[in-house]
């Protein structure tokens, strides 16, 4: 096992070395830099945006700069993102936190959803409920999550004037959330987020469903099912922990992309319910041509998938007992 | 440390002579508010609005037009402040005007006595010198380091006493009021940390992740808390109060707190206003109007609207290259005058405020903005709307008859042909471009208008060189102030927004050109207001005989509040660059 991980790890350096001149040369491409909208200020004198060069390091040859980059990365500096003078980790810190909130809320909405259903289309194949279900969650599928989230909201902003509940929509936090107990804050955030959640997790439930009840079809009519079953093993732990556990394990070889998505954020959502997430920020960053802070989020989710999947590759040694590292 | 306790000393003696009268407030002047001191009430909330996240707290790094540190901490803490009665300036952390010596550079100024930082520190003369320091380091960057240098020499600022100052200018300078009024931030924070750590000392300060508490302010509001991405909340600085009253002697600001809230762009800000979330909003456009009147009339929002207050602080306009030793032909075109009246004479200004503002604007013909009223001059040449007058002047160029497509040639068989850009993206300047671009065909003009990336465009426009690579753009400009309403970056010979004109060496080609670079330093350093209008007449005067760039229309300013606010200025005293209210007088009804 350890030595398997270990040739993992020297076949990541290549890996994450091709992927940082990837990373740089990309966002180098892009034509102007961030002191382009400073040129256009009527005000502005020569000497002044020299200085602001020079500070942000603009002015030093393109390998140069890579170089810096690449030394300052791996002793744990990711650079000064130029629109907050501030290191790119303290800046982008609190957004990743509120990303993971709203990620986790997702999650747990999504397996809470989709693993009943997708046991339940296998068990109960066919019947009205399996078609209905699919029907409609491969409706939701066909929407792409913004799309959903815009129509969420228009909903409950109809429902909100119908009954004068007051549903949060937007944002993580109500105002005057400085003043409310422990308790209360953890309260008036959950309301934030679970309709965000709600829409993320019912976007995307259809796949993961449809690949599940699959999964347990196949694994249902299995020998070792019927020997179960002829054993007398009640019903319930046939299907959750013979089957189900089964069937699972090509997802937990899918874990490894999860990590990853734990800081990256939930994308356009975010935008669309103004939540202060990691996403507005990083299209802030790009419109900004905010240098380092682009880059730091195009290295750090790889690195989280690298380590991700030697997670996976770890929970399927112990989840797949065929699985052996020797 | 030293000079801290130093200070204090300094601080209880000036409590000790000044104990049986206290130094006299600034009163805030009753024609500044609409409504009467007296019925001011104090107390509650304000709710405003930022698009896109603030960047930092610290006032040295800080870039943005609307930061917490320069818009709210600092904007109410400068030695002088502008008046919008009448434009001038009157002593507001000073105690008095300036004694004013060595032929208009110097300046001595008295500071008022007994202010405080919100935590309490006495405000003194270490507290600008320090500042000056800052702000004067290229190494930290900072966005006010051009305002302490006149023609590339500094100013230099100097503490006479505890509560004295001495500003020397290289030359006497129409901006010294404005730059002498720069905030002063606390010695005992940013000073320390400067002569301890240098530049990067002070830039390590006041990130977002501050404690709010660390946060001293010498204005109206101190920071009270921030989360990333939501809100920043501030609170009325007490101490602030102490020197500033309204007219009936009660102390500002009357709110307890302003919430900003941070929405991703003018829609939603639009909706939050609409659902009676915001206070404020500026609305942008004939949609925007009827929004808000739409919910006022139906009972849903009580607000005051208030369109077309004033022209915007804007301009859009087309530039043509000078430098195109690539292509005499074109070179010779663009540097032709009568050439640029025509294009000026092509533009269809009327059709442009219809069509693209929604008949919310009005055509422009100077680089001033309309709303600067006082140097905008009737006399200046006008090349307006006459596709007759445009088919003569391109006539006496040669160019008399149209081809077999219907586009003007001259004797040589040259095409009258031109590619046009604008940022794509920008709908406003896209409608421009094409209504120019079609009005140009009818005398037959090929304009080939092709929306481009901004960075590129801008790139392009700020090359330098003997051929520059464009022919022609269509852009914006915006900032700038009433006291000397021309840009040191566009209008000298070689600097960056020179557009038309920009070779390696960044000389002048006209004599229009050098006149004009000459009277906008003389305007600039000529200290006297009505002078200082003269000679922004005779170069705006220069400036429109020349057409060097076409100016098209300029944009409206609107006002929108709800009417729960009660202290916005008089009606007659909003426009485009004084706003619609102050804050520190603003209260909830």
């Amino acid at each position: 096992m350890v030595t398997f991980l270990f040739r993992r790890l020297l076949n990541l350096i290549p890996t994450f070395f091709l992927a940082t001149v990837l990373v740089f040369v990309v966002i180098q491409l892009a034509p102007g830099d961030f002191l382009t909208p400073a040129r256009l200020n009527p005000g502005i004198s020569a000497q002044q945006l020299q200085n602001l060069a020079d500070s942000f390091g603009l002015n030093k040859p393109f390998v140069e700069q890579y170089f810096q980059w690449l030394w300052n990365m791996l002793h744990g500096n990711m650079g000064l993102s130029f629109s907050y003078t501030q290191p790119v980790l303290d800046v982008a810190w609190p957004r990743v936190l509120n990303s993971m909130k709203l990620v986790l809320v997702y999650l747990v909405l999504f397996y809470a959803i989709s693993v009943p259903l997708g046991v339940y289309g296998a068990v109960k194949q066919y019947s009205l409920g399996d078609r209905i279900s699919g029907v409609f969650f491969y409706f939701l599928l066909g929407f792409p999550s913004f799309f959903i989230a815009l129509l969420t909201i228009f909903g409950v902003l109809k429902l909100r004037q119908a009954t004068g509940w007051n549903i949060p929509i937007i944002g993580m936090t109500s105002d005057g959330y400085d003043q409310l107990s422990l308790l209360g804050k953890f309260w008036d955030t959950l309301k934030h987020l679970i309709i965000p959640g709600l829409v993320l997790a019912l976007g995307s439930v259809a796949g993961f469903t449809r690949v599940l009840r699959g999964q347990m079809l196949e694994n249902l009519r299995s020998d070792y099912i019927r020997t179960a079953r002829s054993k007398g093993v009640p019903e319930f732990s046939v299907i959750y922990k013979h089957t189900l556990r089964n069937a699972m394990i090509p997802f937990v070889a899918g874990i490894g992309g999860l990590l990853p998505g734990l800081i990256t954020g939930a994308g356009f959502v975010e935008v669309v319910f103004a939540y202060p997430g990691i996403t507005p920020m990083l299209l802030d960053a790009l419109g900004a041509q905010d240098f380092y802070l682009i880059a730091a989020f195009a290295i750090l989710p790889m690195i989280f998938l690298f380590l991700g999947n030697a997670i996976s590759d770890i929970l399927l040694a112990v989840v797949d007992p065929r699985i052996r590292f020797n | 440390m030293k000079t801290r306790t130093m200070k204090s000393v300094l601080v209880l003696a000036a409590a000790l002579s000044l104990s049986s009268s206290l130094a006299a407030p600034f009163v805030w002047p009753a024609a500044w508010s609409a409504d009467p001191a007296s019925s001011a009430k104090k107390g509650g909330n304000y709710n405003n609005f930022t698009i896109s996240d603030y960047k930092t707290i610290n006032p040295f790094t800080s870039a943005e037009a609307d930061s917490i540190p320069g818009t709210w901490l600092g904007g109410t803490a400068g030695l002088f402040q502008q008046d919008p009665t009448n434009d001038g300036f009157v002593p507001f952390m000073a105690e008095s005007m300036p004694v004013v010596s060595n032929s208009g550079k110097r300046f001595v100024v008295k500071i008022r006595q007994g202010m405080k930082f919100s935590d309490g520190q006495a405000i003194t003369a270490d507290d600008w010198v320090t500042t000056f320091k800052i702000h004067t380091d290229d190494k930290v960057g900072s966005n006010s380091y051009d305002s302490f240098f006149i023609n590339d020499k500094p100013i230099t600022v100097k503490k006479i006493n505890e509560y004295t100052l001495q500003f020397d200018f290289p030359q006497s300078s129409a901006t010294a009021y404005p730059t002498m009024s720069y905030t002063p931030w606390p010695d005992h924070v940013f000073g320390k940390a400067y002569s301890a750590g240098g530049a990067e000392g002070v830039k390590k300060l006041w990130g977002l992740n501050v404690n709010p508490s660390e946060v001293v302010s010498p204005g109206a509001w101190t920071l009270q808390s921030y989360s990333a991405g939501q809100r920043a909340v501030l609170k009325r600085n007490t101490y602030w109060g102490e020197w500033n009253k309204d007219s009936a002697g009660a102390a500002l600001p009357y709110l307890d707190t302003v919430t900003l809230k941070i929405v991703k762009d003018q829609n939603a800000a639009l909706a939050s206003y609409l659902a009676g979330e915001l206070d404020v909003y500026a609305p942008r456009n004939a949609d925007d109007l009827a929004q808000i009147t739409k919910a006022n009339s139906s009972g849903s929002l009580k607000s005051t609207l208030l369109p077309n207050v004033s022209p915007a602080a804007t301009s859009q306009w087309i530039t043509f290259n000078w430098n195109k030793a690539d292509s005499p032909f074109k070179q010779k075109l663009f540097r032709d005058v009568r050439f640029r009246r025509a294009m000026s004479m092509i533009a269809n200004r009327d059709a442009m405020v219809q069509l693209a503002l929604g008949g919310l604007g009005v055509p422009t013909y100077y680089s001033v903005y309309p709303v600067f009223k006082n140097y905008i001059s009737d006399s200046a040449p006008k090349y307006p709307y006459n596709l007759a007058g445009a088919s003569a002047l391109l006539a006496q160029l040669g160019f008399t008859k149209k081809g077999s497509d219907g586009y003007l040639v001259n004797a040589q068989g040259q095409k009258l042909e031109f590619t046009m850009s604008t940022n794509s993206g920008n709908t406003v300047r896209e409608q421009l471009g094409r209504i120019f671009a079609d009005e140009a065909k009818k005398v037959g003009v090929k304009v080939n208008f092709t929306p481009i990336d901004f960075n590129v465009l801008v790139g392009q426009l700020t090359a330098k060189g003997e051929s520059r690579p464009f022919d022609a753009i269509l852009l914006g400009l915006s900032g700038g102030d009433n006291i000397w309403p021309f840009g040191v970056n566009v209008v000298p010979c070689g600097t960056n927004l020179h557009s038309y004109n920009n070779p390696t060496k960044g000389g002048c080609l006209t004599s229009q050109e050098q006149l004009m670079t000459k009277l906008f330093y003389q305007g600039d350093s000529t200290v006297d207001q009505a002078a200082r209008q003269k000679i922004g007449i005779q170069l705006l005067n220069t400036e429109a005989a020349l057409q060097p760039v076409i100016f098209l229309v300029g944009g409206s300013y609107h006002v929108a509040y709800n009417n729960r606010l009660g202290g916005q200025y008089p009606r007659n005293l909003m426009d485009s660059y004084y706003g619609s209210r102050n804050v520190v007088t603003t209260f909830i009804k």
